[in-house]
Formats: C-alpha cells, structure tokens, sequence
C-alpha cells in the first residue's frame, strides 16, 4: 500500500524553490533526515535529469524523482511535495512541475502495490483538486488513504 | 496469432516510472487483447534483451533510437494518458503486422 510507505514527515505545501534542481534538493530532504535515501541518492536524482533530460516529469505537472536502488535507497518511501511556484524541468509536454512524488524504492518488484496506487492517484484528477486544497501535511496523507480506500 | 510479442519497459533507474509505465500498458494491452508481452528494467537491461520493442518515457527514447541494440522504441509523454499509450501501440503492432516476434 502506498499509506504503507508515506508519513507526514514526508508530505510539505507551498515549498519555495528557484529552478528544478532547487525543487529536487527541497523535495527530498525530509527523506534524506528520515534515512529513507542517502545523499547520493539525491545527487543521483540530479545527474540523472542532467545526462538524460527531464524523463522524470511522467504527467502534466508531476515529478517522481527517483534514482537507482544502489545509488542510496535506504528504505522504500514516498514524498508528496507542492510547489508554492511551479518550475520549469524543460519538459516539453508536462512542464511547468507544480507537484513532485520523491521515491526511494529498495527493490524492482516488492512495491508494486504502492506504485499501483500511485499510478491511479496520478490519473485521477479529483486527487489533485483536493491535494490543492490540503492545508497540511496530515489532511494529504487521510487524503491518500482515503483515495486507497476507495480504489 | 499465438505467439507474441516482447517489449521492454524500462527507465534509467529500473523502478519507479517504468514500473508505473508498465502497469499502465498492461492495463491497455489488456483491455485490448494485444499480442505484446511486458517486461520492466533499467537501461541496462537492453543489453542482452531479445524482444522486439522498448516502450520508455519519451525523454530515453531519442537516447535509445541511436542505439542498435534497440529494435524499435516508443516514447510516452504522459505516463498516465492510456489513450496516448493506446494509439501507439496500436501503431506499432499495424506497422509490424505479419512480422514474427523474434523470440
């Protein structure tokens, strides 16, 4: 489940960030101070968008920064992160990227279900209306566990 | 046709979106009874893969065309947008119509 892998530790509103390396830094750090990913992790994130592009922005206005198990995942986890002013990725489909979902994930195939329910939270635009009116980091998580409880 | 298909979905780091990306082409494949097989991995995984196509996010795809391990690739641009997903599928499997799957 993806309520399994997301706490209120993880989720932040409104963050400020000046481009999309600076969203990445903000977006991961709580799960770099929770020991769910290791620094290099995140530096990996970054490498990864500057050899490769923004491949990372998978829909309209959504990040899922993630790198290799190997490069520090720690623990699985999931973030849920807005953005007080959307940044440019240079995506040529899916920017600007107002919402970021930073994943750690430990192995390829013992999280399916989570990313199952991340992938339907993803295609349902009611989640993102009712993200946009969460007021803090515990009415997105009951939102999330009230959309699992749905699916 | 009996035999399919293989496709391999994957992505720099091997979970994460190309597993997202899989589980949303496999509900299209699915729903339309496609004769295509899925698998997932990371850019490692081409060499050595004997399938006959590579579904990635559209940013590896301009990547993954330059390399001749690679048979034949579609980029998605919205992970989430099974149409999108559809519509190239369908695409592919019209333009290799009457092929064999390699393996």
């Amino acid at each position: 489940m993806l309520s399994d892998l997301l706490d209120e530790s993880l989720v932040q509103l409104n963050v400020e960030a000046s481009d999309w390396e600076d969203a990445i830094r903000k977006a991961t750090a709580p799960l770099v101070a929770n020991g769910k990913v290791t620094e290099g992790y995140v530096d990996d994130i970054i490498k990864g968008v500057h050899e490769l592009g923004p491949y990372i922005v998978i829909t309209e206005h959504v990040a899922l920064p993630h790198a290799r198990p190997e490069s520090g995942a720690l623990e699985s986890a999931v973030g849920i992160v807005t953005l007080k002013n959307p940044v440019e990725f240079g995506s040529e489909d899916n920017d600007p990227v107002k919402y970021l979902f930073p994943l750690s994930a430990k192995d390829n195939d013992s999280h399916l279900s989570a990313l199952q329910s991340l992938v339907e939270l993803l295609s349902d635009p009611d989640f993102f209306t009712k993200l946009d009116a969460c007021k803090d980091a515990k009415e997105v998580v009951d939102l999330v566990h009230a959309k699992e409880r749905g699916m | 046709m009996d035999r399919k298909y293989h496709a391999l979905v994957c992505c720099r780091a091997g979970m994460g979106s190309s597993m997202m990306l899989k589980i949303k082409c496999d509900q299209v494949i699915k729903e339309d009874n496609l004769p295509i097989e899925t698998e997932h991995g990371n850019l490692d995984s081409i060499i050595g893969f004997r399938g006959d196509l590579v579904i990635t996010m559209i940013d590896l795809t301009e990547e993954l065309s330059q390399d001749p391990r690679v048979p034949s690739a579609i980029g998605i641009k919205n992970l989430v947008d099974k149409n999108e997903i559809r519509e190239k599928l369908h695409a592919w499997l019209d333009e290799h119509k009457g092929e064999e799957p390699r393996r």
